[in-house]
């Protein structure tokens, strides 16, 4: 049985994908950021697939400590229900925030969770996706065009406008998917970044407040069903040889920003490194 | 350029030192929270490359001050700047509130905010300018029903650093009172600003950019610093008001906001 991992997993888009995954046989485990969240996910997708293999971690990614933490505790099931090996890690966590606000280490916070959280995370699983030969995918967005690297203020300290934010955490996020592919695609693990659309989610109206909350609820009613986007992470893992695609929209390929290069994912890749105190290895294996 | 920071760990203080760590200062941050402390000094090492130096302190308490001015004489530091930031509140009526917890807003607020400002400036870098910050609150312009404590804690705070910049104007020190209004910090105070609807959002200030204009400002000039065009009106227009109808305006705002924040608290 194969093993999916899902950040941000108890609402949204991250639910409505552990569902499908849990529907077509895999094995769930999601990670949500409150106790409560992770309890009602779970009943909910008990409700409709009673024998269902799903398990919740809960963690607050945006936090490097809870990382590391909650990797901790992954590993340890992973080595003993898993055989080791994860097949698919989904990092999908996001949030929008309305003002600048930072973690603990002082990092923006939209910058931490939506690129940091899954670079963290990645680097921990990444032995465990190695065995499997396996796919790592984020949740993107369309809005990562148009907008350009902020290198010399990447949390945006001196202009912060929660637009900007955001979409610069998106172009992160294929950023890091390209960088992934450079450096594992020889290794046999692939990574890609899915453009969910507009869906019909909370993720404007959480810890959210004023402008931001008001905009999204108007325009989150436009927005799709969450298990139309989960279809496209569904059928990138379900393809026997990996697809060999950056960016998709509706389980095909999309075109990308221009500012998706192999230089600036390098640049994103050393700076994360250096923000996050980790060295990604090289893997030994081959292919 | 040596920085002392209290409350570093906190939401303004971490925005703080990372405005003073861009700048190339090098810092000394305390905070009560020592895990804290830790997260951030990595932070500001692997973002700034900046010169970081922690130690949890509870500055309510003389021994624990005492021990950290220990470690500073060992070292020989001598500094250029302090932020006090370190300060508390509690939400509830003055009747609802734990006697504890209403006394520690003083003890922090105010006693604590002496002791390390007497124990930093009697180590101040010598021939040099010295820049002294108070975080105060625009609720130390009026009396706060609510919030009365609070209010009387950054009061004496806005007051004692007018007449010590008086005292120290010849001694080369610039003092700066920042007076802001609501700063989202934390998840609470998000949810608080929301509660109070449309002023709620017209007094909340932008945490980077009072980051910025307090570290500029303290060095060019002092005084008074409030943040926000808003909130420059509101503290002008309250000056023509008695502070008795201020008093009673304020209480009723609150009042509502206050039940409206508790309720979606209890959700």
């Amino acid at each position: 049985m194969k093993t999916v991992v899902i950040t941000g997993a108890t609402s949204g888009i991250g639910l409505a994908t552990a569902r499908k995954f849990v529907g077509k046989g895999y094995n769930v485990i999601g990670i949500g950021h409150s106790e409560t969240n992770c309890d009602r996910a779970k009943e909910k997708i008990l409700s409709d697939y009673p024998e269902a293999k799903i398990i919740y971690f809960v963690a607050n990614l945006m936090q490097l400590s809870e990382v590391k933490r909650v990797a901790d505790e992954l590993e340890k099931y992973i080595t003993a229900n898993c055989n080791g090996e994860i097949y698919a890690l989904i990092n999908n966590v996001g949030g929008v925030r309305s003002w600048y606000q930072t973690t603990a280490e002082g990092y923006e916070q939209q910058f931490a969770l939506n690129h940091l959280a899954s670079f963290m995370l990645t680097y921990r699983l990444l032995p465990y996706i190695e065995m499997a030969l396996g796919r790592v995918i984020m949740t993107c967005s369309n809005s990562h065009k148009g907008i350009k690297m902020h290198w010399e203020d990447i949390m945006l300290k001196d202009g912060y406008n929660p637009l900007t934010a955001y979409k610069q955490s998106k172009l992160c996020n294929i950023l890091f998917a390209e960088a992934l592919n450079e450096r594992y695609s020889n290794n046999g693990i692939r990574a890609y970044a899915v453009d969910p659309g507009l869906v019909n989610t909370d993720i404007g109206n959480k810890q959210t407040g004023g402008v931001v909350n008001l905009i999204w609820s108007l325009r989150k009613k436009h927005g799709v069903l969450p298990e139309i986007p989960a279809e496209t992470y569904v059928h990138l893992c379900e393809q026997k040889t990996a697809p060999k695609g950056l960016y998709y929209y509706l389980c095909r390929e999309r075109k990308f920003s221009r500012e998706v290069t192999e230089e600036n994912a390098n640049r994103l890749f050393d700076l994360s490194e250096k923000l996050c105190g980790i060295k990604y290895r090289d893997l030994v294996v081959e292919l | 350029m040596n920085v002392f920071i209290t409350g570093a760990s906190g939401g303004l203080g971490r925005a703080i030192a990372a405005e003073c760590a861009s700048r190339g200062y090098k810092l000394f941050l305390t905070d009560i929270n020592e895990e804290g402390l830790h997260s951030l000094q990595t932070g500001l090492e692997r973002q700034y490359g900046a010169c970081v130096t922690t130690r949890a302190c509870d500055i309510t308490k003389d021994e624990s001050v005492d021990e950290m001015l220990a470690l500073i004489d060992a070292s020989g530091i001598r500094f250029d700047m302090l932020f006090n930031i370190a300060g508390i509140d509690y939400e509830g009526s003055f009747l609802e509130r734990e006697c504890r917890s209403v006394v520690k807003i003083v003890s922090l607020n105010v006693e604590a905010t002496l002791r390390i400002t007497h124990a930093i400036l009697s180590r101040r870098r010598e021939n040099g300018a010295f820049s002294l910050v108070f975080v105060s609150s625009l609720a130390s312009l009026y009396p706060m029903p609510l919030k009365a404590t609070y209010a009387a804690s950054k009061r004496f705070l806005t007051d004692f650093a007018e007449a010590l910049r008086q005292e120290l104007k010849s001694k080369n020190v610039k003092v700066l009172t920042l007076c802001p209004g609501g700063l989202p910090t934390t998840e609470e105070a998000i949810s608080g600003i929301a509660a109070q609807g449309f002023w709620g959002s017209v007094t909340t200030n932008r945490l980077e950019q009072v980051a910025f204009e307090t570290v500029e400002k303290v060095q060019k000039r002092a005084g008074l610093y409030i943040p926000g065009a808003a909130n420059r009106t509101l503290s002008f227009l309250g000056k023509f008001l008695p502070r008795s109808v201020i008093a009673a305006i304020i209480y009723k705002r609150w009042s509502g906001a206050q039940e409206k924040w508790l309720c979606t608290e209890s959700k």
